[in-house]
């Protein structure tokens, strides 16, 4: 990622983090919109499912910054995921769902150079996590 | 850092990582083909695929294809023949049935039955036998194969026998797109990377990583990308290695000596005509060149490219000096005579006769120099001149190579160029823009303002006509403006004449900031706006500034007037304009521009981010007056976030430099800010007032309403009476929102002070929004008032949040939020979840009435009049 793209991913969740828990309703939305099937790998309690969503991504988001901190948040929790049975087409998915998201509650802000940052610091999130989830060598 | 081949990651190839852990686990097919280019990262994978069975407990074993071991039957699995190359049978000859069992027999033991996950790279180079060997194996279910085949070889009847039967897993690798590649790059850095140098690795690799890796070791190995302050910088060209060369030479290496002329020819020339170089290979090279996927024919213009850009750079880079220079010389030549105008293909024979080793005719040296200049290729301009003997280099040529110099950073050198066109004889113009030159070198390179102003004072005495003098005029405001009098500079502006598009467009460069900063935002953003209109119209660019100078002109001007988040925006899209056309200068601006947007929207991390990066490249660039005012604006951001020592670091690396004017009163925020920081709140406070009067004395009149208001903030004087005559002498909405909270904190009114923080939200200034709340929730408690007390509070603690961790005085809390009794929050709960008194007072065996006296309170010490906020309102404290 370029520095800007960096600002520009952190400034635009800034701007969002009031609408946070729309932002995660959404998302999973589109989520369940896209793969009916995912809604059964999540817990019952859909309330708490969108809290830590909205936690770990705040997380995230705000030490994308400082690389070693970044892997070691996200190699965590791409270790937990692969727990959970998540597999690599879920990330795509996962990927499209959020973007929609974002473009949702951002509206204007939500321009072309904000999506590209977005687009490549979840690349970056994505192929991280799957380093963790390759870790623990889970078998499928 | 170390960074290594080993350490590279595995970008973009997860879901096959996955496919080859199903088909393994699964074991109804014996084994996945990979199949791809070269360098896509075929071996890679399946080396990952080999090191993820180990680690799920499979043995595993290697083979490889290679033109060598094709020769020697069976030469590559010799490890897999467990029991040697076998015994005779009956007849005494060795028979392969009985060899592969054997093998297969041997394996099963020695496995105990579990497969033998085994990597056959470049399965095309074995040889027939080894082939059947692992045919047989894989059929029997002793191995899983994972073989590589690259693209363009015959996969081995074996293997597409296998696939086409369903029997072994495909997956066709494709290059890595381009965020995947960035991704790779970040990783494999272990850090960002700056625009330019991820685009130019783009290019050049398209995305194979072989070609990135190579590429990355090299520049780092050869010093041209390097990290400065945690970013990745490529501060030369991409340098070819000795492994690059041969990779490539390996995928060129088999054409025919005709099509390797034809390859030679467009790496050093490319793109060339379809019909020329039709007329000079034979029939059918062009069409197999471009079979192979070599090069590229773009069919409406008829030109012809090397496919990839880096078998250009290595084509170039390995081929004999005197061949190329053959080569160049005759293109040259051919080019001249086909078309001998002044056009784009001047600068071509230019390069190439300078390239060839030639000694080029001045006149089209100077002549490539011009339309390099107008692309803004300074290195080029820079390149060709001084090709050009000294006692041939007229003074326009001195003037144009000076220009380079200064924008290249080596201002002695411009300097020295500068003064010897000014020695030549010299049309009046010339002369002119000599001194102009001259002028920009003194002040923005040696910063010397009084030089500058010196070299004006003398070409007003030996010019005489009309527009020079109003030039010398515009030149003489810019000198005043950017050294801090920006009121002399405009009434120098206000008696020249209109003027053509070329002076309407300097003159504004000077004149919107000049506005800006006296308070006339409105008219400031109308000149940016005309300023950039005019120079798209000029056609001619020698000696104007480039057209991105308008953009953050108007952006300084949108900011000074309160039009916060519209002035980010055009900052960003401006930030990419000027790196894609490498102009540091711009780069450096945009970059301070967001940084004080930053400061004012309150998101001081951001800001220091921002700050940070314009001092990194202006000190790259050596441009000193414009880092001076980035390390002020990074003290000013350490300072809010509270980091006393970082800001003091700061300051004291900008007391370094030379002084510099430009909104020289609003630097001093930095000082006054790292004293508070230092909790030096005395010393902060004179600091506030010193800056303020100077401010008013030279007409920084938005600088002199922030520096005020900061002084109010922080405990100062009251100052609302000169605020407000400064809104009334300014058109922006920040300098009158800062006068109306100023004028509250006076009067200490809470309604009052509530609104401010509304007039500030809805600007987008949310560090100053939380304070106004803050100090209204301050005054409804003196006045009483509980309930909208606890409501300023909680709305400054949510405003508070999006300001990245700022740590200014005004926003410390000065109440401990109200606690719920134990039945207040029973009952609070319950309404959250929008359960009716009714209902509550029935479960809590309760009477109504006494749930609603219960609810009243809960709703007064929260701040809230609704159940829907009442819920929001446990969740934030909770």
């Amino acid at each position: 990622m370029t520095p800007e793209q960096i600002t520009l991913v952190q400034s635009s969740f800034d701007c969002l983090e009031p609408d946070l828990p729309a932002l995660t309703r959404r998302f999973y939305r589109e989520l369940f919109a896209r793969d009916p099937a995912l809604e059964t790998l999540f817990s019952t309690d859909m309330a708490e499912q969108e809290a830590s969503f909205a936690r770990k991504f705040t997380e995230i988001v705000r030490v994308i910054s400082d690389l070693d901190e970044f892997l070691a948040h996200t190699r965590a929790l791409g270790a937990r995921h692969a727990g959970y049975g998540v597999r690599v087409a879920g990330y795509q998915i996962v990927g499209e769902a959020l973007l929609e998201a974002l473009a949702a509650i951002l509206g204007d802000r939500f321009d072309a150079e904000t999506r590209g940052a977005w687009t490549l610091a979840y690349s970056l999130i994505a192929e991280t996590m799957l380093q963790g989830a390759a870790s623990t060598r889970h078998p499928i | 850092m170390a960074i290594t081949l080993e350490a590279w990651p595995v970008i973009g190839r997860r879901s096959e990582l996955e496919l080859f852990e199903r088909t393994l686990a699964l074991g109804e097919q014996t084994g996945l083909l990979i199949h791809g280019r070269a360098g896509v990262g075929k071996t890679r994978l399946a080396d990952e695929c080999r090191d993820l069975a180990a680690a799920l407990g499979h043995p595993t074993e290697r083979v490889v294809g290679t033109r060598t071991a094709a020769l020697l039957p069976l030469g590559a699995v010799v490890g897999l023949l467990a029991g040697g190359f076998g015994r005779p049978g009956p007849d005494g000859q060795v028979h392969a049935v009985g060899l592969f069992e054997d093998a297969r027999r041997a394996l099963h033991e020695r496995h105990r039955g579990r497969r033998l996950v085994t990597v056959a790279d470049d399965i095309h180079l074995l040889d027939a036998a080894s082939l059947a060997l692992l045919g047989y194996l894989a059929g029997q279910g002793t191995i899983f194969m994972i073989a590589t085949v690259r693209s363009g070889e015959p996969v081995p009847d074996l293997v597409s026998g296998l696939w086409r039967d369903g029997r072994v897993e495909r997956v066709d690798l494709e290059d890595l797109r381009r965020e995947q590649l960035d991704t790779l790059l970040h990783l494999a850095l272990g850090g960002p990377i700056e625009a330019g140098a991820g685009r130019a690795l783009w290019e050049i690799s398209q995305g194979n990583p072989l070609y990135v890796r190579e590429l990355v070791l090299g520049a780092l190995e050869a010093g041209a990308l390097i990290e400065r302050s945690g970013v990745w910088h490529l501060e030369d060209r991409l340098p070819t290695t000795r492994r690059l060369v041969d990779l490539v030479e390996y995928r060129i290496g088999g054409v025919s000596a005709e099509a390797r002329s034809v390859l030679d020819r467009l790496a050093l020339c490319q793109p060339v005509e379809l019909d020329h170089l039709e007329a000079a290979a034979p029939r059918g090279v062009l069409e197999s060149l471009e079979r192979s996927g070599l090069v590229t024919i773009a069919l409406p213009d008829r030109e012809v490219r090397m496919a990839h850009p880096l078998h250009a750079e290595v084509v170039r880079a390995a081929m004999p000096a005197t061949r190329a220079r053959a080569i160049l010389l005759a293109e040259a030549e051919r080019l001249e005579t086909e078309d001998p105008t002044d056009g784009p293909a001047a600068l071509r024979v230019a390069v190439w006769r300078l390239d060839g080793g030639g000694r080029p005719d001045p006149t089209v040296l100077i002549r490539g120099a011009h339309l390099a200049r107008q692309a803004h290729d300074f290195r080029l301009v820079q390149r060709l001149l001084e090709a050009v003997p000294d006692d041939q280099l007229d003074a326009l040529g001195n003037l144009m190579l000076g220009e380079a110099l200064y924008e290249l950073g080596d201002f002695q050198a411009a300097e020295r160029m500068l003064a010897r066109g000014e020695s030549l004889p010299v049309a009046p113009e010339i002369a002119f823009a000599i001194a102009v030159a001259r002028t920009g070198n003194a002040f923005w390179g040696l910063c010397q303002p009084e030089t500058a102003l010196a070299i004006i004072a003398q070409a007003r005495a030996e010019v005489t006509s009309r527009p020079f003098l109003d030039r010398l005029d515009v030149n003489e405001a810019a000198v005043l403006m950017f050294s801090g009098h920006p009121e002399p500079a405009l009434a120098i502006l206000a008696r020249i004449a209109v003027g053509d598009t070329r002076m309407q467009v300097v003159r504004a460069i000077v004149e919107a900031p000049a506005l800006a900063i006296t308070g006339e935002t409105s008219k400031a953003v109308a000149i940016a706006e005309a300023g950039a209109a005019a120079h798209s119209a000029l056609d001619e660019q020698l000696l104007v500034a480039h057209p991105t100078t308008h953009i953050f002109n108007r952006v300084f001007a949108m900011t000074e007037a309160g039009q916060l988040s519209a002035a980010e925006q055009i900052a960003r899209a401006g930030t990419e304009i000027a790196a894609a056309d490498r102009v540091p200068i711009a780069q450096v601006w945009f970059a301070a521009n967001l940084g004080r947007i930053a400061i004012l929207q309150g998101r001081v991390a951001t800001a220091r981010r921002h700050f940070a990066e314009a001092a990194g490249l202006a000190h790259a660039y050596h441009l000193a007056g414009p880092r001076r005012l980035a390390l002020s604006g990074l003290a000013l951001a350490y300072a809010m976030l509270g980091d006393a020592v970082a800001a003091e670091r700061a300051l004291r690396d900008r007391d370094t430099l030379p002084a510099f004017g430009f909104v020289g009163p609003e630097q001093q925020l930095a000082d006054a800010w790292t004293a508070i920081a230092s909790r030096r709140p005395a010393e902060a406070l004179a600091r506030f007032r010193r800056a303020a009067a100077e401010a008013a004395v030279s007409g920084h009149r938005t600088a002199e309403s922030w520096l005020l208001h900061d002084q109010m903030r922080t405990g100062g004087a009251d100052a609302s009476a000169r605020l407000r005559q400064l809104a009334d002498q300014c058109d922006s909405a920040l300098v009158a929102a800062r006068a109306r909270h100023a004028g509250a904190i006076q009067a200490r009114r809470a309604d009052e002070l509530a609104r401010a923080a509304d007039d500030f939200e809805a600007l987008g200034a949310m560090l100053l929004a939380a304070e106004a709340s803050a100090g209204a929730a301050e005054a409804f408690r003196r006045a009483g008032d509980q309930r909208a007390a606890t409501a300023a509070s909680r709305r400054s603690s949510s405003l508070a949040a999006g300001c990245e961790g700022a740590a200014t005085p005004g926003l410390v809390q000065t109440e401990a939020v109200v606690p719920l009794s134990k039945r207040e929050r029973e009952i609070a709960l319950l309404a959250a979840e929008f359960m009716s008194s009714k209902d509550i007072a029935d479960r809590l065996y309760l009477s109504v009435r006494t749930v609603n006296n219960h609810l009243q309170s809960v709703y007064t010490k929260l701040g809230v009049t609704s159940r829907a906020d009442l819920a929001q309102a446990l969740r934030t404290r909770s």
